[in-house]
């Protein structure tokens, strides 16, 4: 008895599933993970990235985009979808300041991705998106954001949250250790999000990439060096913890 | 592009090309695409003994006469009622695979649940060159091709014969004349052009079509000049259903043919 409902993506299946924004979930659930932290005068985003060959020249990081001077945005899943998802966010961020003359809210933006992908759930002929995103930025009055869209079309604002292939291990990090002391400085919420990609990426700082918007500052990627430094700092205050919790032999 | 009530329009030129050197990223869709190609491979597992016969056989293919196929819970609950009912027949293999309707148990062993969809392979025990197939599970499109060419792989083709019996919904079968309720279910065969056996109902008509894991495999005997019947039972009830499973029955022929001796082979009741 197989009918067929994931032909045309328009149709839901007799048990309400959507398969093909199911598939697009699976392509996301591949991809290397991306993690957001929104602090309280600063937003981070971090990635895994690939290992580079020796001899190969140090690229710049494709997985992190300005949307805008305030806003940006990191994904997890198919390159090739999200760089049309990118183009159409950019486009309509200057839209929006032309027409109305402000800067996009980071939730506008984010919106606005979400519908486009809900769009291309309920279109024939095409596919879902095959990425998740994660959206930061800062409000005109200075609030901090962040936003989690997926290939379904639903967005949702989070404290801090992580996408891509180890998410789960990721979140659940961020769940024990994301309080307002781990991110009361600037530094303290950049380190949180090293700490949680260390948790599943391999050998360390040299596979993640990081990004940080301050308010009313735009979007700066940190340097290789700067993120060792800060590995490095992370692995002395870990030993420490160590150290302090190894029971004393005194009498 | 601004338009002329204030709006701005979103017009997309494809003249204009995105620069594309990133090849760390095309790599990486490449690898999301290889690992969800990997997710979805369709695997065999059979039990030692076949697997010892497979390898023993030097060709790595078993001797099969006689292979039956059912796709559907109504075509597998009539061989399990009139055909399986019996002690001499042993679970021999099942195909495991992933598909986002068949999560499948990654459960390497063969006794599964019984009503969980699976694809489960029976041998008669007297008579070890009968095979019989019961599929429940949803199969994708692109794991049928898959699952044609790995299960015939590890059949000799020589001297094989095939049978299929499928379960479909009235609903898909086209006809131009009104389909009174009693006709329904009824069965329509297919067969490949090398089947000499007799039809025992009537040859499905144009337009329709097969689908699914029976087209499948219908397709392959016919390219590799496998005799096989195919009977598609249409119904009105998607649930399994007795009236349903016994309109099979006129298949029975063919099978007690093969599996002599059955001690509770059903008489037969001509419709």
């Amino acid at each position: 008895m197989a009918a067929r409902y994931d032909r045309a993506i328009t149709v839901f299946s007799p048990d309400g599933h959507l398969f093909q924004v199911e598939y697009a979930q699976e392509a996301v659930k591949k991809g290397s993970t991306a993690v957001g932290i929104r602090g309280k005068d600063i937003v981070v985003l971090g990635v895994e990235k690939k290992s580079v060959a020796k001899l190969q020249e140090e690229r710049t990081v494709r997985k992190i985009c300005a949307l805008d001077d305030h806003v940006c945005m990191a994904f997890a899943g198919l390159t090739a979808d999200a760089r049309i998802v990118i183009n159409r966010a950019r486009v309509e961020c200057q839209s929006h300041r032309l027409t109305v003359e402000d800067p996009v809210t980071v939730e506008y933006i984010t919106r606005h991705i979400a519908t486009l992908k809900q769009r291309y759930t309920q279109s024939n002929g095409r596919r879902p998106f095959g990425i998740s995103a994660l959206i930061v930025g800062f409000d005109c009055d200075g609030t901090p954001r962040l936003y989690q869209t997926d290939p379904s079309g639903t967005y949702h604002a989070w404290k801090a949250n992580a996408i891509g292939r180890s998410a789960k291990t990721v979140r659940e990090f961020l769940e024990k250790n994301y309080t307002e002391e781990s991110i009361a400085t600037d530094n303290d919420a950049i380190k949180l999000a090293i700490k949680a990609l260390l948790e599943v990426v391999q050998s360390g700082g040299k596979n993640i990439e990081l990004a940080v918007i301050r308010r009313n500052q735009s979007l700066k990627l940190l340097e290789s060096k700067e993120i060792e430094t800060l590995v490095t700092e992370i692995e002395k205050e870990k030993e420490e913890e160590a150290e302090k919790k190894k029971p004393k032999k005194s009498t | 592009m601004a338009t002329f009530f204030g709006e701005v329009l979103s017009v997309y030129s494809r003249a204009v090309e995105e620069d594309d050197d990133d090849l760390d990223d095309e790599n990486e869709d490449e690898q999301i695409h290889r690992e969800i190609e990997e997710k979805r491979e369709v695997h065999i597992a059979w039990c030692p003994e076949v697997a010892q016969s497979l390898e023993d056989s030097g060709s790595n293919k078993l001797q099969c006469s006689d292979l039956i196929i059912a796709v559907g819970t109504n075509a597998a609950g009539f061989l399990s009622a009139y055909v399986l009912n019996t002690e001499s027949w042993d679970a021999v293999g099942h195909v495991s695979l992933w598909n986002e309707r068949s999560r499948g148990s990654s459960r390497q062993s063969i006794a599964l649940l019984p009503g969980e969809p699976a694809c489960l392979f029976y041998r008669h025990r007297d008579n070890p060159a009968v095979l019989v197939c019961q599929s429940t599970c949803y199969i994708a499109e692109d794991q049928l091709f898959q699952w044609t060419e790995k299960v015939f792989g590890c059949l000799q083709k020589r001297g094989l014969s095939v049978m299929v019996l499928s379960d479909s919904p009235v609903a898909e079968y086209k006809t131009p004349d009104y389909l009174y309720g009693s006709a329904v279910p009824f069965l329509r065969s297919l067969k490949s052009s090398a089947s000499e056996s007799q039809a025992l109902c009537p040859a499905l008509e144009q337009p329709n079509i097969l689908t699914g894991l029976p087209a499948a495999v219908l397709s392959h005997c016919q390219v590799h000049q496998i005799p096989a019947v195919l009977y598609q039972c249409y119904t009105d009830v998607i649930s399994p259903d007795s009236i349903t499973m016994e309109t099979y029955k006129p298949a029975l022929l063919c099978l007690s043919k093969l599996v002599k001796g059955q001690p509770c082979c059903p008489v037969l009741n001509p419709r």
